[in-house]
């Protein structure tokens, strides 16, 4: 009878506890992002900042030691490699010149406005998801340099995602391959548009609306089309098409994109203070 | 009692601290560790049902202030989590060494395929994958291993509640 009733306490604790997980869930999920919940979380990861940094002090040089150590040959082969590429780049920038003057005329032949002229907050990457559902980084920059929700967040090679949390100390980066992430792009060659979608941890991203009938080529580079609505500036480079088929009765190509900016070794990123426009729906 | 209830506060900071910093570096095929789940299921195993899903709750509750998933998506899995593993193995007082490593290796790896069949319901996009495989992989190797360490953290952290369960019982 005493183990029976134990039993039952023990369940009783259970569904006690599933229900207010349920509930939390709920009531996040309505506030929609706003709300209790989203100030709780904004105190924890301040409170949390300091803590971060200190432990980054510590870990951050073991980590490199550690990495020299088991690495070495691997790092003597990049270092030959990048002198190599290096002396590549010092001969090609005589020329890239000339191309750039062209894409410029090409920008503005499209009447893409490329986001040049929007401000940007420098910051640095000091953390990545503590999840493995949720690809997302953190950035060293928040509330008070201007950092909102929504807006864009690029590297010099091109986008990299968009601000999703924002607290005091730290803002949360969506990286352009999490599920959830959705984007606008405008193919470079052919001009047409279509929608690129995260699709994991190192996969490429497929791209959605391609018609039929348009010609795309591997390595062409798709950038952001800023469409009316849309929650990116124009011009922002994405990706390039690593494949493009056309599958026989389908209404849609089969497209998919490699990210440009090398996502697995953030460093250095910069947020654009942009937002869409207030009258877009 | 007392003693308890500054001992496991600690131990969820210590592991929060260890999840959000120095496995933030430890990446396998774009995978880490999740030792947040780790607690549920090792507190299930020293201290059964009861504590299990309470320690299961609190560390995901804990956890879910970092995420950017619903707020108590990591506290329901956990919770369930950590009171199946109690109930499987709280009984067993003087098992093996290997049973527990066991445990924690498939209770990991189910836990995580709760979590990604739960935020799907919620309806969180694209976690079911068969990536997902790999990270359950991974989360299960890497928990199982520092299992028997954590073991003895929680059975350090729980000792006074588990000679007053076993008074009252």
């Amino acid at each position: 009878m005493a183990v029976y009733r134990r039993g039952t306490r023990h369940r009783f604790l259970l569904v006690l506890l599933v229900l207010s997980s349920i509930t939390v869930i709920t009531v996040d999920v309505r506030g929609g992002g706003g709300g209790a919940m989203e100030s709780v979380r904004r105190a924890a990861r301040d409170a949390f900042a300091p803590v971060q940094s200190a432990a980054d002090e510590v870990i951050n040089p073991v980590g490199d030691f550690f990495g020299g150590l088991f690495r070495y040959g691997h790092i003597k082969a990049e270092n030959a490699r990048l002198r190599r590429q290096l002396a590549d780049a010092r001969g090609k920038a005589n020329g890239a010149s000339s191309a750039e003057r062209e894409r410029d005329e090409l920008l503005a032949l499209q009447k893409l406005t490329f986001a040049g002229d929007v401000p940007t907050v420098a910051a640095r990457v000091v953390a990545t998801s503590p999840s493995n559902f949720q690809l997302t980084v953190e950035i060293d920059k928040g509330l008070p340099t201007g950092i909102e929700k929504g807006m864009p967040v690029v590297t010099g090679a091109g986008l990299v995602g968009r601000v999703i949390a924002v607290s005091q100390e730290r803002a949360t980066v969506l990286l352009i391959t999490d599920p959830a992430f959705n984007v606008g792009i405008r193919l470079s060659g052919s001009g047409d548009v279509g929608v690129a979608r995260g699709n994991g941890v190192r996969q490429p991203l497929p791209v959605d609306l391609v018609d039929v009938g348009t010609k795309v080529t591997g390595g062409e580079v798709v950038v952001t089309s800023g469409l009316q609505g849309s929650v990116f500036p124009a011009g922002i480079p994405v990706g390039k098409v690593r494949s493009a088929k056309v599958q026989p009765g389908r209404l849609q190509q089969e497209v998919s994109i490699d990210p440009l900016v090398d996502l697995s070794r953030l460093d250095f990123i910069k947020v654009l203070l942009w937002q869409p426009k207030a009258d877009t729906p | 009692m007392n003693n308890a209830r500054a001992k496991v506060p600690l131990i969820l900071l210590t592991f929060l601290v260890v999840e959000l910093t120095v496995l933030d570096h430890l990446r396998v095929f774009g995978a880490g560790p999740d030792v947040m789940l780790l607690l549920a299921v090792v507190a299930g195993i020293v201290g059964g049902p009861r504590v299990g899903a309470l320690f299961g709750f609190a560390a995901g509750i804990v956890l879910d202030l970092f995420l950017e998933t619903p707020m108590g998506l990591s506290a329901l899995v956990f919770c369930i989590v950590g009171y199946a593993v109690g109930n499987i193995q709280g009984g067993v007082l003087r098992a093996a060494w290997w049973i527990p490593v066991v445990t924690t290796f498939v209770a990991s790896v189910a836990g995580v395929l709760l979590y990604a069949l739960t935020a799907t319901v919620v309806g969180q996009p694209g976690l079911v994958t068969p990536h997902l495989f790999v990270v359950a992989a991974v989360v299960g190797v890497f928990n199982a291993v520092v299992s028997p360490f954590a073991l003895r953290l929680v059975r350090w952290a729980i000792a006074d509640i588990e000679r007053a369960e076993r008074a009252y019982a």
